[in-house]
C-alpha cells in the first residue's frame, strides 16, 4: 500500500488481484446480482486509489478497505434505488426457537452437492438482517477478527459478538430447518 | 437448564476464540457431560465449517475478472487526471482554490456586464418561437443521438471481428494486434464522446450494451502488440459469452 500512495500503478493492480476476491465476498451477499457485486468491487479499488493518501499506516488495511467497499455498496443501492435483499428477521426468530428445541439433525446439507449446499448457504445469508449479514461477511470472506470488524463497523465490540452470534445461530435455524425442502425427514 | 441456555449462549464464542479462560473451561467442562449441549456444538460447528468453504460467494474467474486489475490500473490512471489533488499537499489545494475563485469572480463579472446590455428585439420573440422549436429539436436530437449510437457500435462490430479474426503472426506463436489496439483507443475516445448522446432516452438500451464495450475495449487497448493464442481466445469466449455481436445486431435494427 505504501508503494500505491507513492503512484506505483504496477503496486496496485498486485494489491487489486491480491484483494478483489475477498472485497467480492464480502459485499456479494449485499447484492441481488453478481454483476451489481463485481461493479461495487471496481467502484471500492477506484475510490481507493483516489483516497489512497487517506490512510494511515497504524491503522488496519483491511479494515480500510472493507469500510470504502461497505460505504460503495451503500452508495450503489442509493443510486440504483433497489431494495435491499429480504430480511427475515422475524422468521429467523422463530426458528432460532425452534431449533433450540429440534434434536440432532441429520447433517441435512453434508448429503447434498457442494454446489447446492452454497446455493442453499448463500440464499440463507442474503435473508439474514444487515448487521449481522455485516458481521458473517467480513468474518468468515472477509476473514477478520472481531475488534477489526468493530473498528469497520463502527461498534462496539459486544455488538460485533452479539451479532455473529445471532446469524450463526439464525444459519443454523434456517439450514437445518432445509431439511424438509430437501426431502429429509 | 438454565445452565444449558447460558452455555450455548457462549458456544459461538467458545469457537471463535473469543472467551475468556474461565468462560472456555465452563463451557468445556459442560459440554462433557451434557449429551444435548454437545449435539448443539456440533451443529454449529458443522454451519461454521460451512462458512469457510471458500468456494461461497466466490466470484466467476473469466476474462473480464482476470483482466481487473489492468483494467482499474487503466481507469484510475486515466481518471486521476481530473481528480482533486488529494496526493499534492496544501500548495495544490491552495492553487485548486485560487483557481475556483478566479473563474468564480470572472463569470460573476461578465455575468454583469451582459445584464447592462439592451435587450435584443429577437430575446423578446424568443419564447414565442421556442415552444415550437423546442419539439423539431428534441426530434433532431433523438435522430442525431441514433446515427451517432448506431455508427459507434458498428465500428465496434467491426473490431470484435476484426480482433477474433486475427492471422498476422508475429514470432513465437503470437497474433500481431497492433491495428486493433490502436482502433480500440480510437473507439474509447470516441465513446466519451458519444456519451452525452447515450443519455438520451431513445438510446437507453444501446447505452447498456456502449458500456459493456467499453469494459473490453479498455481490455484490448491495454494488449501488447503481439498477443498469444490464448489470450484471444479468452477474448472471443467472452465475446461468445456475452453474445456481444448477436446484441449490436439487435440494438442497430431497433436504432
Amino acid at each position: 500500500m505504501s508503494r500505491v500512495q507513492k503512484g506505483d500503478m504496477a503496486a496496485y493492480r498486485e494489491l487489486v488481484g491480491h484483494y478483489q476476491a475477498k472485497v467480492f465476498r464480502v459485499i456479494r451477499s449485499f447484492h441481488r446480482t453478481p454483476e451489481d457485486a463485481m461493479e461495487v468491487v471496481q467502484d471500492t479499488f477506484l475510490k481507493l486509489f483516489v483516497a489512497r493518501d487517506t490512510w494511515e499506516h497504524r491503522t488496519s488495511f483491511c479494515a480500510w478497505l472493507y469500510r470504502i467497499a461497505i460505504n460503495a455498496s451503500i452508495d450503489r443501492y442509493r443510486r440504483s434505488d433497489k431494495g435491499m435483499t429480504t430480511s427475515l428477521e422475524d422468521m429467523l426468530e422463530g426458528q432460532v426457537e425452534a431449533s433450540a428445541v429440534c434434536r440432532r439433525p441429520e447433517d441435512p446439507l453434508e448429503q447434498v452437492s457442494a454446489t447446492e449446499r452454497r446455493r442453499i448457504l448463500e440464499d440463507a445469508i442474503g435473508r439474514l438482517p444487515a448487521r449481522q449479514r455485516e458481521v458473517i461477511s467480513l468474518r468468515y470472506f472477509g476473514e477478520m477478527q472481531l475488534e477489526e470488524i468493530a473498528q469497520v463497523l463502527r461498534c462496539p465490540l459486544g455488538t460485533v459478538k452479539s451479532n455473529l452470534h445471532k446469524a450463526v445461530i439464525g444459519l443454523k435455524g434456517i439450514l437445518f430447518g432445509q431439511r424438509e425442502a430437501l426431502g429429509y425427514e | 437448564m438454565s445452565e444449558c441456555k447460558s452455555i450455548r449462549d457462549l458456544l459461538v464464542l467458545h469457537f471463535e476464540g473469543e472467551l475468556g479462560d474461565e468462560e472456555d473451561r465452563s463451557v468445556t467442562a459442560h459440554l462433557s457431560t451434557c449429551a444435548a449441549c454437545r449435539a448443539e456444538a456440533e451443529d454449529i460447528r458443522t454451519v461454521r465449517g460451512w462458512l469457510s468453504d471458500p468456494g461461497l460467494f466466490a466470484p466467476r474467474n473469466d476474462y473480464g475478472w482476470q483482466m481487473l486489475p489492468e483494467a482499474l490500473a487503466a481507469r484510475a490512471r486515466a481518471e486521476r487526471k481530473f481528480w482533486l489533488p488529494l496526493s499534492y499537499g496544501s500548495a495544490g489545494w491552495a492553487l485548486s482554490i485560487a483557481a475556483t475563485l478566479v473563474i468564480g469572480f470572472g463569470l460573476i463579472y461578465w455575468a454583469g456586464s451582459r445584464a447592462d446590455r439592451p435587450v435584443a428585439p429577437t430575446a423578446v420573440m424568443a419564447p414565442v418561437a421556442a415552444s415550437g422549436n423546442a419539439a423539431f429539436l428534441g426530434r433532431m436530437y433523438a435522430a442525431h443521438a441514433r446515427a451517432a449510437t448506431s455508427e459507434y457500435l458498428a465500428a465496434c462490430q467491426d473490431l470484435l471481428v476484426d480482433t477474433l479474426r486475427a492471422e498476422r503472426n508475429c514470432d513465437e506463436r503470437k497474433y500481431d494486434v497492433s491495428a486493433e489496439v490502436t482502433r480500440a483507443r480510437d473507439l474509447l475516445h470516441r465513446k466519451r464522446l458519444l456519451d452525452p448522446e447515450l443519455g438520451a432516452p431513445e438510446v437507453a438500451r444501446a447505452k447498456e450494451l456502449c458500456d459493456e464495450l467499453e469494459g473490453f475495449l479498455l481490455n484490448l487497448s491495454l494488449s501488447e502488440k503481439c498477443e498469444s493464442r490464448d489470450k484471444l481466445l479468452r477474448m472471443e469466449h467472452y465475446v461468445r459469452k456475452q453474445q456481444l455481436l448477436l446484441r449490436i445486431r439487435v440494438l442497430q435494427g431497433e436504432l
